[in-house]
């Protein structure tokens, strides 16, 4: 039995014990670096030469996620970090929620070649949260030399000719506007009956599906391997490393138009280095950069001269020197917290349903 | 010191541990399944309708189903095929018995997900099974070989636990008095008959332990069907962790999370209780 004095004696060594890992954990994430959260890829230094040439003794940490939710969850459940990069499609959200600070465009000497119409997305009730880097399409890349027919819609992707061969982001997102599009809907509009038969609908694409793709590492492999002869929701970068490799491959544009998507970047309230993170964003929408990364990724830049200094190929491949085809395509758009509780929701069922 | 000081010294820290990153965090979970939402204010507003929403999601009920018959499978299978290594290595090495124990052991130094990937290889379509299927002319296309399945969930599980679970098997037999096999042979008792009524009852502490070690973890599994698993591969771990990290509902997950502790005490207790019904005896000394 535990005398009472016994009792006092444990809830003290618990209390100092936690307290210690408490002050543990307020060690990291002080000042003195910069903490970036980003997907993988955009760690490269030629991105933000101009920032270690401007602050060589900054040291740049890179936290990586693999999904838009994923760094929101991160943020919200208290990482520090001074630079956080999300689909505009999250902007909404995370300012309702008080988790951004504003940018001082002021402060970036490069802002002046920001397109207006894309620098127009990085902003709530009119006040810039975002500075938006990159835009690129979500759409199906496709093994030419191993189908009889090239897929040409979003609803060829239940085609059984392909049974056991098509791998899909996993994404709700993602999955929930191609089956809207493939069902002929508007996926910013459906009504419950309409987001009923997109759950029917994604469970019935099961049989053809070899698997949900994550990460794109994993897509390349899965189409250069042959595995996978039809990549749902590919980005351009996955077209340009695949067909690098000499594998013969196309990115459709389906009949009912491609996805597309705006990236940024955004500085977390809880930022202590807002001036560092600035001169991040600064180095990063330089011309250099931006041509650096359209060329690595086949993605379009936030500034209209990338394009004159694009591989050619993919400025017509992916129309990357005219950002209106972006109106064209099927935007990601903004999701209540509720919308985007209720496509996740309906998702999970669709991967736990057999 | 007085006894009662030294106890205290003894079993104070892991029992601190045990407090602070065991019991605590379960009764977080707990009460994070009864919150609202995950952040913010709905994270301060308590409510049942998780508990609601769980109850009536079948497609979740039937995953939890079908992914404690995989973790089933996978440590039955395991324990299976540890049994004869085990038994090798406790009567049969002899003076290799070092050598061979450590041929069964080394791999498992390496990296885990090293070794899952490593089965992407062997079953991929430019892998091991399909190239030397193809070489013999059974089959034309290079394919994947039960890649994205569930059973290559099952194959990849089955060979990472197979070590852990031969090493406490290899413990009991290695208990078991020579002395006891050899009077049942005295007395006229076949082999196979000494090993079904003395080997085998005798080594029932090391098959159980082997067996819970394998179960328990392979139940909230992720990582595993997220790589070899394919479409039909996914279990119930795939969702509790989709909740936390992309659905961002981490009241379900934590509920979730819960259930299946729930499913699985509820498992072990009926395991123990039929083993007890056939007189085996579990103590692991």
């Amino acid at each position: 039995m535990l005398s009472r004095r016994g009792w006092w004696r444990w809830l003290g060594m618990v209390l100092v014990l936690s307290s210690m890992l408490a002050l543990l954990g307020c060690g990291r994430g002080d000042a003195e670096g910069l903490v970036v959260l980003d997907w993988s890829g955009y760690e490269q230094e030629v991105f933000w030469a101009d920032f270690k040439a401007k602050h060589p003794d900054v040291p740049v940490e890179w936290t990586f996620f693999a999904d838009d939710s994923e760094a929101y969850a991160k943020l919200q459940s208290g990482f520090k970090a001074d630079l956080v990069h999300p689909n505009v499609s999250w902007l909404e959200i995370m300012v309702e929620n008080d988790m951004l600070q504003p940018i001082d465009t002021s402060k970036l000497s490069n802002w002046g070649g920001i397109m207006e119409p894309l620098a127009k997305m990085g902003q709530v009730d009119g006040v810039q949260y975002l500075v938006p880097w990159e835009w690129g399409y979500d759409s199906i890349l496709v093994r030419t030399d191993k189908v009889a027919e090239v897929p040409d819609s979003w609803a060829d992707l239940w085609d059984p000719q392909y049974a056991g061969h098509v791998s899909i982001l996993d994404s709700a997102e993602a999955a929930v506007v191609a089956a809207s599009l493939a069902l002929g809907y508007d996926p910013y509009a459906l009504t419950d009956a309409q987001l009923a038969s997109v759950k029917q609908k994604l469970i019935e694409l099961k049989p053809n599906l070899l698997g949900y793709w994550s990460d794109y590492t994993e897509i390349n492999q899965q189409i250069a391997s042959g595995e996978v002869w039809v990549g749902a929701n590919c980005w351009p970068d996955a077209y340009v490393a695949v067909a690098a490799a000499g594998v013969p491959v196309e990115y459709i544009t389906p009949q009912e138009g491609r996805i597309a998507w705006v990236y940024g970047y955004a500085i977390p309230k809880g930022s202590a280095n807002a001036d560092l993170a600035h001169d991040y964003i600064d180095a990063l929408i330089s011309v250099e950069s931006m041509a650096e990364m359209a060329n690595q990724y086949g993605y379009g830049a936030a500034n209209a001269e990338v394009a004159e200094l694009t591989d050619p190929q993919l400025v017509e491949l992916f129309n990357l020197d005219q950002p209106e085809v972006l109106s064209q395509s099927v935007f990601f758009q903004s999701l209540s917290e509720a919308q985007r509780a209720a496509w996740t929701q309906l998702w999970d069922e669709v991967k736990a349903s057999q | 010191m007085n006894t009662r000081g030294r106890l205290w010294v003894l079993i104070g820290p892991p029992a601190i541990v045990l407090l602070a990153f065991f019991v605590l965090p379960m009764i977080n979970m707990g009460s994070f399944s009864l919150r609202q939402g995950s952040f913010g204010a709905a994270r301060q507003l308590w409510t049942i309708e998780h508990y609601r929403a769980f109850a009536a999601n079948e497609a979740f009920q039937r995953l939890l189903l079908r992914s404690t018959w995989l973790a089933l499978a996978t440590s039955l299978l395991t324990v299976i095929l540890a049994y004869p290594v085990a038994y090798h290595l406790a009567f049969k090495a002899g003076g290799r018995r070092m050598t061979l124990m450590m041929l069964l052991l080394v791999p498992a130094w390496t990296s885990f997900l090293l070794r899952i990937l490593a089965w992407k290889l062997i079953l991929g379509s430019e892998g091991l099974f399909s190239v030397a299927l193809q070489a013999l002319g059974l089959m034309q296309e290079p394919r994947p070989i039960l890649l994205y399945t569930p059973t290559a969930v099952v194959v990849a599980l089955v060979y990472s636990w197979l070590p852990f679970v031969a090493l406490p098997i290899f413990a009991a037999l290695q208990r078991i008095d020579v002395r006891l096999l050899e009077a049942a042979a005295d007395l006229g008792c076949p082999p196979w008959r000494a090993f079904v009524r003395v080997t085998l009852p005798l080594s029932v502490p090391g098959v159980a332990a082997g067996f819970f070690f394998v179960f328990i973890p392979t139940l909230g599994e992720w990582v595993t069907p997220a790589l070899v698993g394919g479409a039909d591969g996914v279990m119930y771990g795939n969702i509790i962790q989709d909740q936390f990290a992309r659905a961002l509902n981490w009241p379900m997950g934590s509920l979730m999370s819960l259930v299946m502790l729930a499913a699985m005490l509820g498992l072990l207790g009926l395991l123990v209780g039929l083993a007890r019904l056939l007189r085996l005896d579990l103590e692991v000394v």
